[in-house]
């Protein structure tokens, strides 16, 4: 009986496939792309075997790859610590509703998530143009004129209005995340803590999100990469500017190779991003498993 | 008396404040789609207008028309679901046989793949669009519908792989025991008794990939260079040059190409709910 | 058994050769040769596409059994396209593209270009010294199409109704920002996301501070460093004339596309860019008002510098070139004889450019066109190939990203200046 679960060719028929297209499709060219990395070249012409250089020139002299990580960090610690939080809290809040107030406003915020990125992104740079902009037309009929400024030109703003564009997009995925997670919380336990004499603000913090932490930390996982995958929405709309103040990895690499004809020190960028997605991502669950062990 | 009074009234003004902070989150989250909604009814030049938003007095129907022509939308449509169409499915099919295998099978490499397919959660696709280029064109696969079906499924592999090992595990073993003893071959278990049981995996899967697929945008616009290829997204991008200052029939388009996405989850967000709750609680 | 395979195998193989053979009757008949194009004139309808469409009408005419299917892209998005293209090795038979040093050379380099017969074009009247900029190694790689001069287009109602005069110094352009902003109209606009705009403005407020445009080649060929003062006094220039508000406030992400607009919606009363925009004066998509209203005038001089406003900024542009491995080359060799024989008269009659070959004034031209061809005569020095173009391309990219910097204020002028000068010196070793 057991050696039919240990049949090697259903194993081999179920698994090879699907293991074989990810080693074609994602490993293999992982690979092509390590191997560019040390060579520099236009994407045409001659190819150019240089060593260690572009990974030394990145890791040392590239400001603008910096930028792009602390844009990331940027990105991370707002849907961390604000997003996060309010989707959190307005699971929570709908988990109390009515089952028809609760499933309209669940498909009202989780809209913006069906969009496509391209979609996404030309609204709301159309929103925020200085000219035409709705934004810019209603802080002008409020008499605040001042602050009708290019919010995606302008070096105060810019980031900070793609990060808005982003959080706005991913806004739908965490609340249903949460809102599942809270949906899987027994009565009982609520009901329990509610007779030991525990209040609303107790019965979160001591009870509900420490029973959580396995849905809180796929959603924090999930959003650190997603902040540093970040790529369509810079692409189609600051494309990294003003200057390199939105600039982000995946949008870098791109640019090196089919803007700046910098094929190999484009393919650096992807290693070294490859790299860091995973150390990161191994990290945060080293991290919350030491924290459940607690 | 009092202190009952005062904490009614207080629960009562927490519950307002609470409704509208709801509400304005709502309106944060539709606005911006029905300020271009309104203005994709509106002529181009309307948008320079004073008045921060416009009710359609005049609707401009043929904005919709002028969108579905000059945004090639027949011509993207089609080939987004020559496209989607085959990866969604091979996707689902697929990762429902490798979770299968990874989950309640015993062999050897089980350990090795199962890591290969974590890290895959992690690998950004933006990473293999410089190296497929010369990759891909090694195999002829650059330019072609074929090449993108290939990336999204490889793509999809571990999130949907990880969302039916899930599902998967809660199953008894006893399910395909008795089978055996029957008879059975795996041939006949795997569709006949324990697909059925992991059904909301499939209708998880499905909806999310088909989403995903359907609004991808990098990839398609990197690989496809030749114009009959394109997919929907692209529609959008056409408004440049001559057409870049019909802002109103973008945003038709924009209109347009959002459509079967929300229509989609409208009908299927049942599914889309159950599938977050298995993979994020479970897995 | 076995029968049943053979008789299986039979029908196989009679279907194949049945498909093979009416294949082969289809290939017989129809022989429609696809002439495949690229350029960056998304536009067909009106203006410079308009009159591609024409010649290639034409040559359809002269070759039946010729379709030609074209790609036309915004500028950046088009050179983006190029290289991806040439590593893909799918080039079109016949593109467009220019600025030799920067982004040509690298397609000559890896032959991807086909030399072209000196003296088979030079019978189609081209200017003095436009196809000898395309000739490299003694060989010459592309027909120039365009004569381009650097001009700033101005909407008339528009300065009428702030009360203000047409600027003859940038002093002027910078005292006029309150009265515009007053009538909420943009002063100037032009490309800021792209950046060249820039760089070229950077080239020609150079030659009014200094009187020459000598300066600028002689800091790329090491003569001279971008970090002398004449080269810090206009940028600083530049950065103070942003600063006081003389752009559209989203300069750094308007596009070509976008900064065109807000000139033709009628946003903007100056719009900087090249002798190739004059088809705004017949431009379909926007008003008759704006077209009625639409002028032009030479590039303001500087008070107390030496650059006159005759000195104009002028190169020869706009190229196109042979794919050295189409399969139809010589197709799409009789296509670009065709091109350089009907450009001039058509692109003059639609008034839709300003070509690099001679052509003949009417009566019915635009006020535009004439006022083009006068600053073309009037000018008593020109620049020739503008500074970013050079060198090499990874110089070009660096000037551009510069120069957005410049105007964004992330970058002091004297910091501009060492870090574009420490590019000119990497490119000089290259």
């Amino acid at each position: 009986m057991r050696s039919l679960f240990e049949d090697k060719k259903t194993v081999a028929v179920l698994a090879i496939p699907p293991v074989a297209i990810m080693l074609f499709a994602i490993m293999a060219p992982l690979l092509v792309s390590l191997y560019f990395s040390f060579m520099k070249w236009s994407g045409f012409g001659a190819i150019k075997f240089i060593g260690l250089r572009n990974y030394v020139e990145l890791l040392t002299a590239d400001k603008v790859f910096v930028r792009s990580l602390l844009n990331a960090v940027a990105l991370m610690l707002v849907t961390i610590f604000l997003q996060n939080p309010v989707a959190f809290a307005v699971a929570a809040t709908l988990t109390r509703l009515g089952e028809k107030s609760s499933r309209l406003l669940r498909t009202i915020y989780f809209i913006p998530a069906t969009l496509s990125l391209v979609v996404v992104t030309k609204l709301w740079v159309n929103i925020f143009n200085p000219t035409y902009g709705i934004l810019n037309k209603i802080l002008k009929l409020a008499g605040m004129e001042d602050i009708a400024i290019a919010w995606l030109s302008d070096t105060r703003t810019a980031l900070w209005s793609v990060i808005w564009i982003m959080i706005w997009q991913g806004f739908g995925w965490a609340l249903l995340f949460y809102y599942s997670g809270l949906m899987t919380l027994p009565k009982e336990i609520e009901e329990a803590a509610r007779v030991d004499g525990a209040n609303r603000m107790q019965l979160y913090t001591k009870i509900v999100i420490p029973y959580l932490l396995p849905v809180i930390q796929a959603v924090i996982v999930i959003d650190v990469v997603s902040s540093l995958k970040q790529m369509e929405i810079i692409y189609l709309s600051t494309e990294g500017g003003p200057g390199f103040y939105t600039q982000f990895i995946a949008v870098y690499l791109y640019q090196k190779a089919f803007k700046y004809s910098e094929y190999g020190y484009g393919n650096a960028i992807s290693v070294v991003f490859v790299l860091i997605a995973v150390a990161l991502t191994i990290a945060i669950q080293r991290a919350f498993k030491k924290m459940s062990d607690e | 008396m009092k202190t009952n009074e005062s904490a009614i009234a207080s629960r009562a003004f927490g519950r307002a404040v609470m409704w509208i902070f709801l509400a304005v989150l709502a309106a944060a989250q539709i606005f911006p789609l029905l300020w271009v909604f309104s203005y994709s009814l509106q002529k181009s030049g309307d948008l320079f207008g004073p008045e921060f938003f416009k009710l359609p007095v005049d609707p401009q129907w043929n904005n919709y028309f002028l969108a579905w022509t000059n945004g090639r939308i027949p011509l993207y449509l089609a080939n987004t679901l020559l496209i989607v169409i085959p990866s969604v499915t091979l996707s689902t099919v697929l990762s429902f046989c490798l979770a299968y295998a990874c989950s309640r099978m015993t062999w050897k490499l089980q350990p090795l793949v199962w890591f290969i397919i974590t890290v895959g959660l992690t690998i950004p696709i933006h990473t293999t669009l410089l190296p497929n280029f010369i990759w891909y064109r090694f195999f002829g696969l650059i330019d072609t519908r074929l090449g993108l079906v290939i990336s999204y499924v490889a793509f999809s592999l571990s999130f949907n792989t990880i969302i039916f090992a899930g599902l998967l595990s809660g199953i008894p073993r006893s399910m395909e025991e008795s089978a055996f003893i029957d008879g059975a071959s795996y041939a006949a278990i795997l569709p006949k008794i324990i697909a059925p049981m992991a059904a909301t995996g499939f209708a998880t899967v499905g909806v999310q990939t088909f989403l995903n697929h359907w609004n991808e945008f990098i990839m398609a616009n990197t690989y496809i260079s030749t114009e009959l290829k394109r997919t929907l997204p692209f529609s959008i991008i056409r408004f440049q040059g001559q057409y870049s200052s019909q802002y109103a029939i973008q945003f038709a388009c924009m209109a347009l190409v959002a459509l079967p996405p929300l229509a989609l989850y409208f009908i299927f967000n049942r599914w889309i709910l159950a599938g977050v709750a298995a993979g994020a609680v479970k897995g | 058994m076995i029968k049943k395979i053979i008789l299986a195998s039979l029908c196989l193989a009679l279907l194949s050769g049945a498909a093979f053979a009416a294949g082969g009757a289809d290939k017989a008949a129809a022989e429609t040769v696809v002439l495949k194009m690229g350029d960056n004139i998304p536009d067909r309808a009106a203006g410079w596409g308009a009159v591609i469409e024409k010649i290639n009408a034409d040559f359809k005419a002269l070759h039946p059994q010729v379709q030609i299917v074209t790609e036309s892209y915004q500028d950046q998005a088009w050179q983006e396209k190029v290289k991806i293209y040439a590593t893909a090795n799918q080039l079109p038979d016949v593109i467009k593209y220019w600025s030799f040093s920067t982004l040509l050379k690298p397609l000559v380099d890896g032959n991807f270009v086909e030399p072209l017969d000196m003296a088979t074009f030079q019978k189609f009247g081209y200017m003095a010294g436009s196809l000898e900029g395309n000739v490299y190694n003694g060989k010459l790689y592309g027909i120039p199409v365009s004569g381009d001069l650097w001009v700033i287009y101005v909407n008339k109602k528009l300065f009428a109704d702030a009360g203000v005069a047409l600027p003859a110094t940038w002093e002027d352009v910078v005292a006029s920002v309150p009265k515009f902003k007053a009538k909420n109209i943009v002063p100037l606009v032009t490309d800021g996301k792209d950046g060249w705009p820039l760089s070229i403005m950077y080239d020609n407020v150079i030659q009014r501070v200094t009187g020459s445009f000598a300066n600028v080649d002689a800091a790329i060929t090491r003569k001279a460093k971008f970090t002398d003062s004449e080269f810090v006094q206009a940028a600083k220039y530049i950065q103070t004339a942003v600063k006081a508000g003389i752009f559209q406030a989203d300069l750094v992400t308007s596009d070509y596309g976008a900064s065109r607009n807000l000139f033709g919606q009628e946003r903007a009363a100056m719009y900087l860019m090249g002798s190739w925009e004059m088809g705004l004066a017949v431009d379909p998509n926007f008003s008759q008002a704006f077209r009625d209203n639409l002028d032009v005038i030479k590039f303001p001089v500087i008070a107390g510098g030496k650059g006159k406003a005759d000195d104009l900024v002028a190169w020869f542009g706009g190229n196109y070139i042979l794919n050295a491995k189409s399969k139809n080359k010589a197709l799409a060799l009789e296509y670009l004889k065709l091109y350089a024989e009907k450009f001039p008269a058509y692109a003059w009659d639609a008034q839709a450019a300003f070509p690099a070959q001679k052509v003949t004034p009417k009566a019915t031209d635009t006020i535009v066109a004439k006022k083009l061809l006068q600053i073309a005569a009037e000018a008593k020095t020109t620049s020739g190939t503008t500074g970013l173009d050079r060198s090499t391309a990874a110089f070009k990219e660096v000037h551009q990203d510069l120069m957005r910097q410049l105007v964004a204020g992330i970058v002091t002028p004297e910091a501009f200046c060492a870090q574009l000068d420490a590019a000119a010196e990497k490119a000089s070793k290259e």
